[in-house]
């Protein structure tokens, strides 16, 4: 199997000088391409943080991230940046679309930070927004979308730039049940048939179910990785 | 497609954008109507110059110059011929001029007596079009003596009356001529009006021994751009004698002219330079409001540089949208008020002509002004978006999400 994302040995110190916290002690993470898989675990427990350093958005303390052979550690700031529009799709809590754009406009920006010819970009933004169940919402703003729609158009522009994973930080918290179940099976089907790789943070049980590895994080630390598990077992 | 979201995103608080927008309409409409103002004055003080003062050129002796005594002359007949062979040339005024002592019974003051053929007086500078009262010189009447209002005002002078002129002729001897004052004249220029009277030139020349002799030509052409030709030509035809442009005889009307556009770039820039700040807050603003969709930008790839420009972009915009508009309010108030005229007579008439300005002022806005405006508006606006872009910039965009 092809590795996706090596996190070694990660650490992340707030406040090192001052009261020091602890939001993620020395984390060992593989991921494969194709895996679909939940970090859970409580509030405070480091989730966020640890899919923040994951994603370049945030620098360990201590250890390193390698995505596809690349320490992302080493990286400058605009490198760093470069590497996330090409390798990583990133899906938040809140949606975080560009209100002033339409539905496809959103997806399809992503695509023009990547320079890709106007032809592919249309195409694309097509079969996204198509394959997320919004084809007939291409002209249509955020703010006359639904919470649900929203967030299948941040999965469409997450997955636009054909990255190698797409991070999601609790995906499902502002959704309805309909909408969490449906935002699951789209992804859940990209996963399968595209063998993209989903890596969640999550309290959301209706994910946990989905997901086919779990990882449980206590005070930073993987108290549980259903991968190991399933191996020993 | 960034120019959509930052033409977009202008629109997101139309109340804030539309304020913005008007203030720098507002600021360019008043700041290019008054620089227009200031232009037309310009404009006007260039016409009354060259019109009714100076002409183009003025030809002397080169010792006049520094020293205005009746010997330093030139021979007409000569100076006759060469203009007349120029037909740039409009018309020419040869004049014998000194300085002496009008004295009446009231009493006397310094001037300069000014001999001029009444015909040519006028074809150069209208001078019978500034008689207020009484008559213009009349080539048949003898010693007949035009004094401005403002000196008959100070001696107490009235039509008919008597004044005597005490000179020095050529050879510097002192002599002296009675004449009737048979008009009273008021020009665009008080200072002047109040040193100067105007005699026949005969009559001038017969007292201070000038006949067929000239101190001073004056020459006015047909068109201003014919000036440096002509200049030139005169400095071949004529290189014993001074030719001077009206650049060099009226210094302060040059000075003003060349200052101008000075004086409208700096009015401009404190205008833009206020502007700005109002910019840079509604920008300041804008990027605050906007913390976690830019950290957003940045997080899903969006470089330092696309950040920037959009705010950059985005704030050229907004003082853009403005300026045009502000620019085309002026540029409609001068073709109006530019006909019309702004009569400035009743409230600061006096001053105006003390300065040698004409009480109405016709603004004129030159095109290299509006231009250079808008070039200031665009550099005004990227100054102005380097603050709230610098901010954008410095945002970290896992923090700027969780705002």
């Amino acid at each position: 199997m092809q590795t996706v994302i090596d996190a070694h040995n990660i650490s992340k110190v707030y406040n090192p000088d001052t009261i020091p916290v602890h939001a993620v002690n020395s984390v060992h993470l593989h991921l494969n391409r194709g895996e679909f898989t939940a970090l859970v675990g409580p509030s405070g427990s480091g989730k966020t943080t640890l899919l923040n350093i994951i994603g370049g958005l945030d620098a360990p303390t201590e250890g390193q991230v390698v995505i596809n052979g690349i320490n992302i550690s080493e990286l400058k700031p605009n490198q760093l940046i470069n590497f996330r529009l090409h390798n990583i799709g990133f899906v938040f809590q809140a949606f975080n679309l560009i209100p002033v754009l339409t539905a496809s406009e959103n997806v399809e920006f992503i695509m023009l930070l990547q320079k890709r010819p106007k032809a592919e970009r249309t195409r694309r933004v097509h079969e996204l927004l198509a394959s997320v169940g919004l084809s007939d919402k291409l002209n249509v703003r955020p703010s006359q979308l639904s919470g649900g729609q929203q967030q299948r158009v941040a999965v469409a522009r997450a997955l636009a730039s054909r990255p190698q994973f797409i991070l999601a930080d609790e995906p499902t918290a502002n959704l309805d049940s309909h909408s969490a179940a449906t935002l699951l099976d789209i992804m859940e089907k990209m996963n399968r048939e595209e063998a993209i790789t989903f890596l969640f943070s999550t309290h959301d049980q209706r994910v946990i179910d989905r997901a086919r590895r779990v990882i449980t994080l206590v005070d930073g630390r993987i108290e549980n990785d259903s991968a190991a598990t399933q191996i020993r077992h | 497609m960034l120019t959509i979201i930052a033409w977009r995103n202008l629109w997101r608080n139309r109340t804030r954008s539309l304020i913005i927008t008007t203030s720098v309409a507002l600021g360019m409409w008043a700041g290019t109507f008054i620089m227009a103002i200031y232009f037309g004055m310009g404009e006007a003080r260039l016409r009354i110059a060259i019109d009714n003062e100076v002409s183009h050129i003025q030809v002397h002796h080169p010792g006049f110059a520094d020293d205005k005594e009746a010997k330093y002359n030139m021979p007409m007949d000569s100076l006759a011929r060469v203009f007349q062979k120029i037909p740039a040339i409009r018309a020419f005024s040869l004049r014998s001029v000194t300085t002496g002592m009008l004295a009446t019974t009231s009493g006397s003051q310094g001037i300069q007596v000014n001999g001029v053929d009444p015909a040519a007086e006028q074809a150069t500078r209208g001078m019978q079009n500034f008689v207020q009262d009484g008559d213009y010189l009349d080539p048949a009447q003898r010693n007949r003596v035009l004094v401005s209002t403002k000196l008959a005002k100070k001696l107490k002078l009235e039509i008919g009356n008597k004044i005597v002129l005490t000179l020095l002729d050529t050879a510097n001897n002192i002599t002296a001529g009675a004449f009737r004052i048979c008009g009273l004249y008021h020009t665009n220029n008080a200072p002047l009006d109040e040193l100067n009277v105007f005699v026949r030139k005969t009559d001038l020349d017969r007292l201070i021994g000038t006949d067929g002799r000239a101190h001073e030509a004056a020459i006015l052409l047909h068109r201003d751009d014919d000036l440096d030709p002509v200049f030139q030509q005169l400095k071949q035809a004529l290189p014993q004698l001074q030719i001077e442009r009206w650049q060099e005889i009226s210094p302060e009307t040059a000075l003003v002219l060349s200052s101008l556009d000075t004086y409208s770039l700096v009015f401009i820039f404190i205008i833009l330079l206020a502007l700005s700040f109002g910019i840079i807050n509604t920008m300041l603003m804008a990027v605050l409001e906007r913390t976690r969709e830019i950290g957003m930008l940045m997080a899903v790839g969006m470089n330092k540089l696309r950040v920037f420009g959009m705010v950059v972009l985005e704030t050229i915009m907004l003082a853009v949208i403005g300026a045009p508009a502000g620019l085309l309010a002026a540029w409609l108030t001068t073709l109006w008020l530019g006909h019309t005229g702004i009569n400035l007579g009743a409230i600061m008439g006096e001053s105006l002509r003390d300065f040698g300005y004409a009480p109405v002022i016709y603004p004129v806005l030159p095109w290299h002004n509006v231009v250079q405006t808008m070039q200031l508006v665009l550099l005004t606006a990227v100054v102005a978006a380097i603050f709230p872009a610098l901010k954008a910039l410095r945002l970290k965009p896992v923090e700027a999400i969780r705002t």
